[in-house]
């Protein structure tokens, strides 16, 4: 079993919360993963991700500040928890174990095109 | 100037959105909008906007199923279930008794209700059982009134050739209790009966082995029950075994085994022989009645309409029969003689039949004991439902101010009455698990009082499960209906104030408690009367000593050596007298009427009752001759003497001079006639039951049958082991079995004794659940009237005058009871005792003494909460405001 459930677009939003650092809110985090990995991302899938993520306890959330352009709705903000914090670090290390496992020989030779 | 977005999409993410993320979302949505359109223009942003909104409409952002918006009250359900829970548990006490009393009157109304289906059950099992009747005799002949439950052999098979409504017909005969023998194992048995082959096609007695069509076709074929195979052929196979019957000297071979007949049949036979072997079934004899005749009838036939058809049968099948006697069957009438054949329904039998005492096959039950005991589990149900009310009632009252600010938040009247209605469902339920618990504990003791084999498997019928659930709801339907329409009717600020008016509450829970103590002091009452008739049937000169007389009914099996066995007896110094006689006055006797007329007087013909005694009998029973002598020892004249008792001189009028007068019988149809002459007058003594009077009797000098003996000793245990060592020394098969005189009148009245202990624990149940209802309304009245009672203190009462002040308005509410308790009491148990031929008159300190322990225990039940609330300190009450 695994031991951190960490899915791949979920990964995603968790290092752009981490890029973000204070800044991460809804709109801000969806313009940051459109920007940075150019990919469009619904509000819909980022919101529900959120929300999975932090009932899992990745993220932790704080009501921001309300402004004009929001109509007066205040913002929520994101944080990294520790767990969050764990969950990261063992996904980086598995594929980082994962990666240094591959023999070298095996990029050499292209059998396979893809 | 801000642009809006579309508002459709927008409102319909409001209404899918989960609350929490509303504010949120809606807010990242709104910014991107904005953005959007400074970007893109109003049109694209409202595309991308419809989009989003689309794309969040997926599990996680939509709010789940059960949120803060419901379509239901359930959630209020649950609230009601938990502050009911809460309020029970807070007042311990009046839970405790609130639920024991309901649980109480559940559970003995579940007892009798058991007892009246398993009465009601008789003979159902049956599948034809409304279709089946039997065929009875009923007239009255010289005067003589005739009743019996048998008919003559040849009227099973008239009725079936006259009537196409018979479908069948069918007979048993009862066979007196005859030894039956399989090798070494031979038994005595009294539920053997002749039936016709087709007796198992009328009567459902499912066979395990044999067919019910052939079994009894051929002559000494016999059907048997399981337990009576084991009995006598143990694990081998008992098909085509032969029993013999030892004094008829025949051989039976068994053809099929069937269940036990059920407890709730009108006979329980365990050998049916067949009676195709026996010619007396067969003769055209219509003046003789030995077979019991049951008919069944085709769907639909009215049992009343096929009666009117019997006098036509009579007339023309016995007419002529009564017309070789002398008489034509006109004058037979014409002479004041009925005769009749009556149609009686086999699941009347049990409960109406009114055969016992003459040829019923087994004593049956009484339709008005299910009538009085049918009316003691509604009474007892209905205390306890008052009981509930009451005490609900009284203890929503507190709670009129947790109705008032519920109201004030904006409850509405059906969700306070749902409210009271669910506390008085959680109590009743409660009851209802423990009055279910209590009758399975308290079932054994019954079945012993009542003498029936009744189940707790009973109540796991779903018929019965179904019916548990109905009484369950009805009951708290009832009992929680007063609180509940009464407390969510008041008027808010009333509540608040607890300026709440108590006096129509206050009116029916006095209508109730007195409706409870009448109940209570007519049970007390009718407690008082039985015990005192059952004392008085005890004590009662039944004008014979019942006390250390030994009775061997069965001596007669000794056969020649009965004299010896006899004379042995008499060396014992231990027993005084022993006299030879098959009269019992009390307990299984043999019986023997004829009709007789004194001297010259024809016309004046009665059926006299004949006892067949030696000279011994009369001092070995201590009975008392008033006037003439006893039969004199070994003389041959004294065949033709007769001793009459005083009953007898009654009815032939002779007072005057009663000696020497002759008595005649007829001894023929000829007009031939035998005579006795009086010597002695005994003293009426009671040979039957105290329900009927004292019949003419007269004793001839007969001796045969049993033996009554009359002991001088305490030690009666050491000298029926003595006598039973000389029994076997004869060296007889016959068991040998004793009754004690004492315990076989005894048991004349064990009805009657059950009834009385079944009325004491209904009694005293009723008793106990009226007082628990009292004490919790005293409980309720103490508390309310707290304050009252610390100003009062204050003031200078005394506790004798504050303990007065709470009870006086219980007390006399008991009080009121009695007025309408005692003429009640008086016309039920005046109607109890007209059953009885001797009985105690109702006399006036029964009242006194019923009514005085209705008000003690009422008194005594009350001064617990008195006292205590007399005793409190005043300060305690006072000083809160």
């Amino acid at each position: 079993m695994k031991k951190y459930q960490l899915g791949e677009f979920e990964e995603v939003v968790m290092l752009t919360v981490g890029v973000l650092y204070k800044d991460a809110y809804g709109v801000s985090i969806k313009k940051e993963i459109e920007s940075r990995l150019t990919r469009k991302v619904s509000v819909g899938a980022l919101q529900s991700a959120l929300k999975r993520l932090e009932d899992k306890g990745y993220l932790k959330s704080f009501e921001g500040e309300a402004t004009e352009e929001r109509a007066g709705r205040p913002k929520k903000y994101f944080q990294i928890t520790a767990l969050g914090k764990r969950a990261m670090e063992y996904s980086k290390s598995t594929r980082d174990e994962l990666w240094s496992a591959i023999p070298k020989v095996a990029w050499g030779t292209k059998i396979v095109v893809g | 100037m801000k642009t809006n977005p579309p508002q459709l999409p927008l409102r319909f993410f409001r209404w899918f959105c989960h609350p929490k993320l509303l504010k949120y979302i809606e807010g990242d949505l709104l910014e991107l909008y904005e953005e959007r359109v400074q970007e893109k223009g109003k049109q694209k942003a409202d595309i991308k906007f419809i989009g989003d909104v689309l794309l969040l409409f997926r599990p996680g952002i939509i709010r789940p199923a059960e949120g803060y918006e419901q379509l239901n009250s359930y959630g209020m359900y649950k609230s009601y279930f938990k502050i009911g829970w809460r309020n029970l548990l807070k007042n311990k006490s009046l839970f405790a008794i609130n639920t024991s009393g309901l649980a109480l009157g559940i559970a003995t109304c579940l007892l009798i209700m058991m007892f009246v289906a398993d009465e009601l059950s008789f003979d159902r099992f049956n599948k034809k059982a409304d279709q089946i009747v039997r065929v009875v005799l009923k007239g009255k002949v010289n005067g003589e009134i005739i009743k019996e439950a048998v008919t003559a052999a040849p009227v099973a098979a008239t009725l079936k050739n006259e009537f196409p409504e018979v479908l069948e017909a069918t007979r048993l005969r009862r066979i007196g209790t005859p030894k039956i023998t399989y090798q070494a194992n031979t038994y005595r048995n009294s539920q053997v009966a002749f039936v016709d082959p087709n007796f198992f096609e009328v009567f459902t007695l499912p066979f395990i082995q044999g067919d019910a069509k052939t079994a009894l076709l051929l002559p000494n074929s016999i059907v048997i029950t399981k337990e009576e195979a084991e009995k006598y052929f143990g694990a081998e196979d008992p098909i085509n075994k032969l029993l013999e019957f030892k004094d008829a000297k025949e051989q039976y071979k068994v053809t099929g085994v069937i269940e036990k007949v059920p407890a709730n049949s009108h006979f329980h036979f365990d050998l049916f022989a067949s009676m195709e072997g026996l010619a007396h079934s067969k003769e055209e004899k219509w003046l003789e009645s030995n077979y019991f005749t049951y008919l069944v009838l085709a769907e639909g036939i009215d049992v009343n309409e096929f009666e009117t058809k019997m006098p036509a049968i009579i007339k023309k099948y016995m007419g002529p029969q009564v017309a070789q006697l002398g008489m034509t069957f006109e004058k037979f009438k014409e002479s004041g003689n009925e005769i009749g054949l009556f149609i009686q329904r086999l699941t009347d039998i049990h409960l109406f039949s009114d055969f016992a005492g003459t040829s019923e096959l087994e004593p049956g039950g009484d339709m008005n004991s299910v009538y009085i005991f049918g009316a003691v589990a509604i009474f007892m149900l209905l205390i306890a439902c008052i009981n509930f009310m009451n005490l609900s009632t009284a203890g929503a009252t507190k709670r009129s101010k947790e109705v008032g600010v519920k109201k004030v938040l904006g409850s509405q009247k059906n969700q306070l009455v749902h409210q009271f209605l669910i506390e008085s469902f959680i109590s009743t339920a409660v009851a209802m698990i423990l009055g279910i618990l209590i009758v399975t504990v308290s079932l054994s003791l019954f079945n012993q009082l009542s003498g029936k084999e009744l189940e707790a498997t009973f109540l796991l019928n779903p018929k019965v499960l179904a019916a548990l659930l109905g009484l369950g709801i009805f009951i708290s339907l009832l009992a929680g209906s007063y609180p509940a329409f009464f407390l969510s009717s008041i008027k808010p600020i009333a509540a608040l104030k607890n300026k709440f008016s108590n006096g129509r509450s206050k009116g029916i829970r006095s209508t109730l408690v007195v409706f409870q103590f009448v109940i209570s002091a007519t049970l007390i009452l009718a407690i008082i009367i039985v015990s005192q008739q059952m004392s008085f049937i005890q004590d009662k000169n039944i004008g014979y000593n019942r006390d250390q007389r030994i009775v061997l009914r069965e001596s007669y099996l000794l056969g020649n050596n009965e004299t010896a066995f006899k004379n042995q007896l008499l060396t014992d110094p231990r027993i005084e007298s022993v006299t030879r006689s098959a009269f019992v006055p009390a307990g299984p006797t043999d019986n023997n009427m004829t009709g007789v007329w004194v001297g010259e007087n024809k016309e004046d013909f009665r059926r006299t009752i004949i006892y067949g005694i030696d000279p011994s009998y009369i001092p070995t029973m201590g009975m008392q001759i008033n006037t003439g002598r006893n039969f004199l020892e070994g003389s041959e004249s004294e065949n033709d003497k007769v001793i009459v008792n005083e009953a007898f001189i009654k009815a032939f009028s002779l007072e005057g001079n009663p000696l020497g007068q002759s008595i005649n019988q007829r001894t023929d149809n000829n007009g031939g006639f035998s005579s006795l002459t009086i010597v002695g007058v005994i003293k009426d003594f009671h040979f039957r039951s105290l329900h009927e009077p004292i019949a003419p009797l007269m004793m001839l000098n007969n001796p045969y049958g049993g033996l009554i003996i009359k002991t001088k000793t305490a030690e009666m245990a050491d000298l029926i082991e003595s006598i039973q060592a000389k029994w076997q020394a004869f060296d007889v098969e016959e068991p040998f079995t004793y009754g004690l005189l004492d315990e076989l009148y005894n048991e004349t009245y064990l009805a009657e004794q059950n009834m009385g202990s079944i009325l004491k624990i209904f009694g005293f149940l009723t008793i106990l659940v009226a007082c628990l209802g009292l004490f919790g309304l005293v409980t309720f009245t103490a508390e309310q009237r707290v304050k009252e009672i610390g100003v009062r203190k204050v003031l200078g009462a005394d506790v004798f005058q504050i303990v007065s002040i709470l009870s006086k308005d219980l007390l006399l509410l008991v009080a009121i009871s009695f007025i309408i308790a005692f003429p009640l009491g008086f016309y039920l148990m005046d109607k109890w005792l007209q059953g009885f031929a001797y009985k105690i008159d109702i006399q006036w300190w029964v009242y006194i003494v019923a009514g005085l322990s209705t008000l003690l225990i009422a008194l005594f039940t009350v001064s617990f909460k008195t006292v205590k609330a007399a005793l409190a300190n005043p300060v305690e009450s006072l000083r809160s405001e």
